[in-house]
């Protein structure tokens, strides 16, 4: 063969895959989706997945729910009131509602989800720890149900309209069985279940009898994409209408586009660097005052994180209940730190130890620019990438540290009750090293108080509490960024990633 | 010859059992599933406790691993940590989808590689033959991500003649292929062009060319047949290597194969999904060895007889 020939060939090749070229154009009527995560199973008791949520929301209601502002509002239970010196709580319950398979909703069906989530069920999966402060539900009529607490919990209602608290089909589940059920989801809410391929994609259609109105949609397909680049490639091609996964640097690419909307708004992930309080020169509680002040957060968020995060002054975003908006962080003043540092007899040269989630791209770049700041400091710096479950399973429970690792944080109920308990109540597995009575003391006490102003000061008081003894490095609250494409109309989207179709529409 | 399969059946044998006993016991060295299972939420030590309990991993590791084995030989890998899915129905889902993708890179590769080395060896030393011989290198020094991106951009994104992304119909093979061919070109360039040289000098070419033979008859019919022996018996290599590397590409195209499933069970440390891809894997590898081993012997009697 000749060499011509075979540039023939392979031009031949090239006008046999011409005709394949189609510009990809989604049909009207479907709304596609990409989630990072296959959490494997739709039964909300399974899994903690924020990829979940972005489906189970749609399947599924609550007896309260959490609009796209996280303010809390009523879902399948229409009111509630306090009894019993708030060891019981009594629900109406909305009537005439039916779940995909025709199944009646009512005091039964709530029952019947928190007997099993409670019950042995329940003890195979993640969900069931959050809901431990009831004690059991007792059915008072058709539609009213009491739900008696073991402990207080204010923030149970907002709990409801957790992934746990999402009402299943009795009927369906009994006869059916669960394994069933984790792959053909029944829920109460506006679509339903039609098709899973697992790892790969999950389809949904509009429930036209659902109690909140017809969805505007006929379908939503969810795709399973795992890498955030491929998202975004998908989104360029026209292919999926949200991505959820977007890259910091990809950003402005997803905003240049004509026909691509970058959204980007405050999210629940909170970012620290969290302080060792027991070991080495972050002992002395004016070297990790120097070292915050050493570190321009506003610069690091500006440069790395592209101005997609807020600065925070303790570890909760401002949706946050107990976020107090009268605390300010310590100011970026590298003479101030010097001389606190100087003040506090810190050898030049002494070595910082950073702790980090290795796989995060973003948090390495801000560790580098961090530990930059606190060589500016004159001390010695060194990053220690882990792989994410060791660090996260090994090296922070068992106090393995150096003197600063990354904490980050989404407290999903956007109460800081929840976070701060776990970051700073001795013996929490976040906490290794401190063991504080008076923050110990705060944290309980807030537990047990149903008042919402009374409650909400406790909280701040701690958030002062912990920013006065400079436990940790706030760094920044960082933004929820998605790519949607400019067809999808009437999205409001949510912080939480929790999305709810009814009233969107594609053109 | 009965003797010697016996004797490799074995050795296989003994290879996918330290296989599966590696892989179960180093997952479980980092890592506890059920803090994977609930993320960083309110969990007690007990709540801990009766996931683990759940997932049956409460039982001491001998007591794991020796069911996992009863399970193999049954063909039942156990069920997901997340969800509770047969692992079996995951890798039955997955393994077409890898096996496909390898067999469409290995064949474009093939395609590509014996008329680009046979000219190359025919061209020896000349400008064509360096071309190739560069660009092959520029092949192997590729980053294969760095290349499916690029390709991504032009194809999907600037032209939109491709899908970016997953498994639908013929052409979404094109680009997961084309990126995994290059690299194996490259290589397999260089082994028929070296192959190609050796057959050229023997004296039955001369014969067949002073017979008056074409020149095409005499590159394709007789030298190319010989000299396909060694590229046959490496391109069986090959396929295992290529199995082994193809995670990153399916990462990429988010490619619903074996590695984007043992991926997401590393991270989820979703130990029955993990335990049960890596074995069949290690399974086909080994199984590949033994057909290319076989072959050998059938060829070549002196194996046998070793």
């Amino acid at each position: 063969m000749k060499f011509s020939k075979f540039l023939m060939a392979a031009g031949l090749a090239a006008a046999v895959a011409m005709p394949l070229a189609t510009q990809s154009a989604q049909a009207a009527g479907i709304l596609t989706v990409a989630i990072s995560i296959d959490p494997g199973s739709w039964d909300p008791i399974d899994t903690f997945v924020v990829p979940w949520g972005s489906v189970g929301s749609n399947i599924y209601d609550g007896l309260t729910s959490r609009g796209p502002d996280m303010k809390l509002q009523p879902g399948l239970a229409t009111s509630w009131e306090l009894l019993d010196n708030n060891n019981r709580i009594r629900f109406k319950l909305r009537q005439n509602v039916k779940f995909h398979n025709g199944e009646p909703f009512n005091a039964g069906a709530v029952k019947f989800t928190f007997d099993r989530l409670l019950g042995d069920e329940g003890k195979k999966g993640p969900q069931q720890s959050n809901y431990n402060s009831i004690d059991h539900v007792e059915i008072v009529d058709d539609y009213t149900v009491d739900f008696v607490m073991k402990q207080p919990d204010p923030v149970l209602l907002t709990k409801l309209a957790g992934y746990g608290g999402m009402i299943v089909p009795p009927k369906y589940i009994q006869e059916k069985g669960d394994e069933y059920f984790n792959t053909h989801p029944v829920g109460t809410g506006p679509f339903k279940f039609v098709e899973y391929t697992p790892k790969v994609s999950l389809t949904l259609e509009a429930f036209p009898e659902h109690w909140g109105g017809a969805p505007k949609l006929d379908k939503v397909v969810y795709r399973i994409i795992a890498e955030a680049n491929t998202q975004v490639a998908e989104l360029q091609a026209g292919r999926v209408d949200i991505a959820n996964l977007v890259p910091f640097g990809l950003a402005p690419t997803i905003e240049k586009s004509p026909d691509l909307k970058l959204v980007s708004i405050t999210g629940p992930t909170v970012v620290s660097l969290r302080l060792n309080t027991k070991n080495g020169i972050t002992k002395d509680v004016n070297v990790r005052k120097a070292l915050i002040m050493a570190i321009d957060r506003d610069a690091i968020i500006k440069a790395v994180l592209l101005g997609h995060a807020k600065p925070i002054a303790s570890f909760q975003s401002d949706l946050s209940f107990g976020y107090d908006p009268a605390l300010k962080p310590l100011p970026f003043d590298l003479a101030k730190a010097k001389q606190l540092l100087q003040q506090a007899g810190v050898p030049a040269g002494s070595t910082v130890k950073i702790d980090f989630r290795g796989p995060d791209a973003t948090f390495r770049e801000v560790a580098q620019a961090s530990a930059g700041f606190l060589q500016a400091l004159g001390l010695k710096v060194s990053l220690q990438p882990y792989e994410t479950p060791v660090l996260l399973n090994d090296i922070i429970p068992n106090g393995k540290t150096g003197e600063a690792w990354q904490n980050a944080w989404g407290g999903w109920t956007f109460d800081y009750d929840n976070t701060a308990y776990l970051m700073y109540h001795s013996g929490e597995k976040w906490n290794p090293y401190d063991n504080d009575a008076k923050l110990n003391a705060l944290l309980e006490k807030q537990r047990s108080i149903y008042d919402v102003k009374e409650r909400e000061k406790i909280l701040r008081e701690v958030a002062a509490y912990v920013a006065e003894q400079a436990l940790e490095i706030p760094l920044y609250n960082e933004n929820t960024v998605m790519g949607v494409n400019k067809r999808v109309k009437n999205l409001v989207p949510p912080a939480d990633r929790r999305f709810r179709f009814t009233d969107v529409s594609v053109d | 010859m009965a003797g010697f399969i016996l004797k490799r059946l074995l050795q296989a044998v003994f290879v996918v059992l330290a296989v599966t006993l590696i892989v179960s016991f180093a997952v479980r060295l980092s890592g506890d599933p059920a803090i994977m299972l609930t993320g960083a939420g309110s969990v007690t030590e007990q709540d801990l406790k009766n996931i683990r309990q759940a997932l049956g991993l409460e039982r001491p590791f001998i007591v794991q691993y020796l069911s996992f084995l009863q399970g193999i030989v049954v063909g039942d890998f156990g069920r997901s940590f997340m969800g509770g899915t047969s692992v079996s129905k995951l890798i039955g889902q997955a393994l077409p989808a890898t096996l496909l993708l390898a067999f469409a890179s290995l064949l474009t590769s093939i395609a590509v590689s014996i008329p680009l080395g046979v000219y190359a060896a025919v061209k020896r030393g000349g400008a064509p033959d360096q071309l190739i011989r560069i660009l092959s290198l520029v092949g192997l020094s590729f980053p294969n991500f760095w290349l499916a991106i690029m390709m991504v951009l032009f194809f999907s994104i600037t032209l939109g003649w491709l899908p970016p992304s997953g498994m639908e119909g013929p052409k979404s093979f094109i680009m997961p292929a084309l990126t995994m061919a290059i690299i194996l070109t490259a290589t397999n360039v260089r082994l028929v062009r070296t192959s190609m040289l050796e057959t050229l000098s023997q004296q039955y070419i001369m014969v067949a060319r002073s017979k008056g033979l074409k020149d095409w008859v005499v590159l394709y019919k007789h030298a190319l047949r010989n000299s396909a022996i060694p590229l046959v018996t490496y391109v069986g290599v090959q396929f295992g290597n290529l199995i082994g590397s193809i995670v990153i590409v399916e990462r990429v195209f988010n490619w619903p194969g074996m590695g984007t499933l043992a991926f997401d069970a590393i991270s989820a440390r979703d130990y029955p999904v993990l335990q049960g891809s890596i074995t069949v894997l290690a399974l086909f590898i080994v199984l590949i060895n033994l057909v290319v081993d076989i072959a050998y012997g059938l060829i070549d009697p002196r194996i046998r007889t070793e």
